[in-house]
């Protein structure tokens, strides 16, 4: 017999049926009934995945990221493997493409780096770490709830963060899983977008915005504080779209951004100064007649107190001063969007995060509105919206057990996806602490203190703020369980450690808060090393919870992620879209049945009074002006602004660490404007240090006039294996809106100091 | 865990001659986690692919080499697919596999799998990975051992010296 070739030997292992009778006539012989020393594998074959020859199997996916975007996916996968990712052509959002992010999703799931197995570390942030099984991490976790519980009478120095890392709705059964288990702590409200949402709710009832596919029929966009060629990228095909259907695009932000590149005009307003400058824009208008008055009369209060607010104490000089833009640009723009019909505002959220953030968009949304665009498709004051999002919130509504003792008091709103709104008269509640001071409050909290902390779908010291506070918090915490995919810094300063599933390993539904589709997640795969998904977890701790002191939780012990997503809709959520079963979703993706792509199209707002409130009483009773005006920005406390925007390769601290990332983008950056860095004697790529009060931050230098002179900038993100941390320099102070609807302030991320000189 | 790392210390005696304690054995597992485990990014995945596929992912060309050399062997993974088949711990259990077979029957369809097992997958990686223990300081010597027996062994099979030129880590 010749030697069999390598080729041969390839060939008989692709097929199942050559493969198997090659050795044929040996197997039959029993050979393989004892195999002494051979511990892992087994006697027997095993189906490999389906074989579709050149062919895939394809699923129905959702990128369940915190993005405007929300990308409508279809995976494609062979032999069980996951091999590439494309956007869902049915989606005229999506339209068939991914972002750089997204494209590199089959890097996320086959990483190497993945946390794959429940682990336990012997000291904090020591790097001495154990394997655990699920049963003795569940038994740990089960024994330290129980313990806290014996001890203090209640499980409220049991604390929940949890945030946005996963949007896929079953995630919220992490709040479930608190809920089965008793009274807890929750870290509420939202480092995002709250300002700009309460700010919306006091001026039109409700947070709704224009579908951005309708930006074509704008005749005039102003991008303001927003970068959607990085952060949505789907949508700049509509601005184009706009563009060249003769609509003059303008951004407004302190940093020459890619989207103000693709722009028809820049304006770069000083940094926290958008509403002086939208001010300036309502004054000139109002001065040459340009409002609309019919519409404010008919849909509005508080206009003419606006007016005599403009007249007395606006001046366009006054705006040119404040926001550093030259009053002719400011006359000139307030004129061309005052006679375009329609004219739109994009107000992104980064121009919320500010002490006056709120009242700033209250001035945006004003400016809309006097001219008449508020309700018109092509117009609007678009920010954001939730009206897709009306799901059973099955996973999070669990009920607590029997007997449970908690927070005394009225209690709500746990964050903006709680739509309970607040409960007066229960007796017992969940005790809520803001999110956005979770270091201050970890080590305020009292009787009792916050013991134990259950961190989900949030990278705390990557995102929250004032970083050695939060490290110094933590030494107050007697347990912190983290579950994640990757070594991030939490999972640093983690005692346990637990592996969860990526969006492609579990059951979902993804809606977006920018655009009106829905998309349905299957399970394209099956989830590789221990993984479990949220809800999983939740039951397998409820397992033991149970095993240990019987109805101490009432999780169901067992759950079926495709389950739990069916039973997320409901009659309303499918007529919206006009499915009548969630299954059709598996064809692809769905848009709401809209009767106008612009909300408030009848005029009729969600106010107090149904008119669009420019003088709003609700407003004032949470502890704002009623009145739409200036309001002053936090003073300077270092010598040079310091911005912590969003990366062009990252959610937040997701997707910086993948390689395909780490190729384009390998280190972190802190841009300087050529003039301050030559008052330093820094060069382009010198080593520096950037320093505050709260602390500081070594990196390299990029030399920019991209930013303003006065303007530090780095873009947050968790790079694999680099100690930088931005909020090393961020504090946590408040911005001024946000607690109405999502039970605390927002946090003025970008009114922010240093100073950086060489290291 | 334990027992595995109370096999390893035995398998190395300290090198000042002393038995292995209990804080050892706990040193051991930890560096033993550090390098093949996690939950931080390891130095040397002790999967296949990662060194052998052109995207150094898990779950690629080579893990299905590997799932399919054991499915002719008639034997598979318990895990179900949630362990790749190309861990290393599965390739080296394939490999007493063949041996027992090979000790009980001459076929050379069976000497020929195993060549190619051997000699177009174990021996394109198994080096590489060996690199990537080697660039990592204060790799405990249980560990440096075990990896030195592996190393060894590989080398023997191939009836060559033992492997003295290093490839560079691809990590």
């Amino acid at each position: 017999m010749s030697k069999i070739t390598k080729q041969e030997i390839e060939r008989i292992l692709e097929n199942p049926v050559s493969r198997r009778s090659f050795l044929g006539g040996l197997l039959a012989t029993g050979a393989l009934v004892v195999l002494p020393g051979c511990r892992l594998l087994r006697p027997g074959t095993v189906d490999m995945g389906q074989v579709w020859e050149g062919g895939y199997q394809t699923f129905r996916n959702a990128c369940s990221r915190n993005c405007y975007d929300t990308c409508s996916i279809v995976s494609y996968v062979k032999n069980g493997v996951l091999k590439f990712v494309e956007g869902a052509p049915e989606s005229s959002f999506t339209a068939g493409g991914l972002c750089v992010k997204g494209n590199s999703y089959v890097r996320r799931v086959y990483s190497p780096d993945r946390i794959k197995y429940p682990m336990e570390q012997q000291g904090r942030g020591t790097g001495k770490w154990k394997r655990l099984s699920w049963d003795e991490a569940m038994d740990k976790i089960a024994r330290k709830i129980l313990e806290i519980k014996a001890r203090d009478g209640s499980l409220l120095g049991l604390a929940l963060s949890k945030y946005s890392g996963s949007f896929g709705i079953t995630h919220y059964g992490v709040e479930g899983m608190m809920s089965s288990l008793g009274y807890t702590t929750r870290l509420v409200g939202t480092p995002c977008w709250p300002a700009g949402m309460d700010a919306q709710n006091f001026d039109m009832g409700n947070m709704l915005c224009n579908d951005p596919e309708d930006l074509p029929l704008a005749r005039y966009v102003i991008v303001w504080g927003a970068n959607p060629a990085w952060c949505s990228v789907h949508s700049m095909k509509f601005l184009y779209a706009a563009q060249e259907a003769g609509a003059k695009l303008v951004v407004v932000d302190p940093v020459f951004t890619q989207t103000a590149a693709k722009a028809d005009e820049y304006v770069q307003v000083r940094t926290g100064e958008d509403g002086a400058l939208a001010l300036g824009m309502c004054r000139h208008i109002l001065d040459r007649g340009l409002y609309d008055k019919e519409w404010v009369a008919a849909h509005s209060i508080g206009f003419d107190e606006f007016a005599a607010y403009l007249r007395e104490h606006v001046t366009i000089d006054w705006a040119a001063q404040k926001s550093g833009v030259p009053a002719s640009h400011i006359a000139a723009i307030a004129e061309e969007f005052a006679q375009a019909r329609p004219a739109t505002i994009w107000i992104g959220y980064g121009m919320q995060r500010h002490v006056n953030g709120g009242a700033s968009v209250r001035i945006l949304d004003a400016l809309v509105a006097m001219t008449g665009n508020i309700g018109k498709p092509g117009g609007g004051a678009r920010y954001a919206q939730m009206q897709t999002w009306g799901f059973n919130y099955h996973a999070k509504n669990q009920k607590q057990p029997e007997g449970s003792k908690g927070w005394i008091g009225a209690s709500g709103p746990k964050g903006e996806f709680d739509f309970s709104g607040v409960k007066e008269n229960v007796k017992y509640a969940d005790r809520t602490i803001n999110i956005n001071k979770t270091a201050q409050e970890i080590l305020d909290t009292k009787d009792p203190q916050v013991r134990m902390l259950w961190v989900a779908c949030k990278n705390i010291l990557s995102q929250d703020f004032d970083r050695p506070k939060m490290l110094k918090a933590f030494n107050k915490l007697e347990m912190v369980v983290v579950a994640d995919q990757f070594f991030n810094q939490t999972v640093e300063q983690a005692d346990i450690v637990l592996p969860v599933t990526t969006f492609f390993e579990e059951w979902n539904i993804n809606a977006s808060y920018w655009h009106y589709w829905l998309s349905l997640n299957e399970q394209a795969v099956k989830p590789l090393h221990e993984a479990k998904s949220d809800i999983e977890i939740a039951a397998a701790l409820s397992k033991r919870m149970n095993e240990l002191a019987p109805g101490s939780c009432t999780f169901p012990t067992t759950v079926d992620t495709k389950d739990w997503t069916a039973q997320e809709f409901n009659k309303k959520e499918l007529d919206l879209f006009g499915i009548s079963s969630w299954e059709e979703l598996r064809k692809g993706p769905v848009k709401a049945k809209l009767t106008s792509s612009a909300p408030w199209s009848d005029g009729v707002f969600a106010t107090p009074s149904k008119k669009y409130e420019f003088h709003s009483d609700l407003c004032a009773k949470n502890g704002h002006d009623a009145l739409v005006m200036y309001k002053e920005g936090r003073p300077a406390y270092d010598k040079l602004r310091l911005l912590t925007p969003h990366s062009k390769f990252a959610i937040n601290s997701q997707f910086q660490n993948l390689d395909w990332m780490a190729d384009f983008n390998s280190e972190p950056y802190v841009y300087i404007h050529p003039r301050t860095a030559a008052l330093r004697g820094i060069g382009h790529g010198d080593a520096v240090r950037v320093f505050n009060k709260v602390g500081e931050v070594r990196l390299a230098a990029q030399l920019t006039a991209d930013v303003p002179p006065d303007t530090l900038l780095m873009y947050e993100g968790w790079y694999k294996g680099l100690a930088f941390n931005c909020q090393n320099l961020v504090d946590d102070v408040s911005s001024d809106m946000g607690s109405f609807k999502t039970g605390a302030p927002g946090v003025a991320i970008h009114d922010q100091f240093a100073d950086v000189v060489r290291a | 865990m334990a027992a595995a790392c109370a096999t390893l210390t035995k398998a190395a005696p300290p090198a000042d001659g002393h038995p292995a304690s209990a804080d050892t054995a706990d040193e051991l597992e930890y560096a033993f986690n550090r390098l093949f485990v996690g939950p931080g990014a390891v130095p040397a995945p002790p999967y296949a692919s990662v060194y052998l596929d052109p995207d150094h992912g898990l779950m690629g060309e080579s893990t299905r080499i590997a799932a399919a050399v054991y499915d002719a062997l008639g034997v598979s993974s318990p895990s179900n697919g949630r362990l790749p088949d190309d861990h290393l711990a599965l390739e080296l259990d394939a490999a007493v596999v063949f041996h027992a077979l090979k000790a009980r029957e001459q076929s050379a369809e069976l000497a020929a799998l195993w060549d190619y097992f051997l000699r177009d997958h174990l021996m394109l990686w198994v080096p590489l990975f060996l690199a990537c223990i080697k660039q990592v300081p204060d790799v405990p010597p249980a560990i440096s051992h075990v990896a030195s027996l592996l190393s060894a062994w590989l080398s023997e099979e191939c009836g060559a010296k033992p492997v003295t030129h290093v490839p560079p880590c691809i990590n």
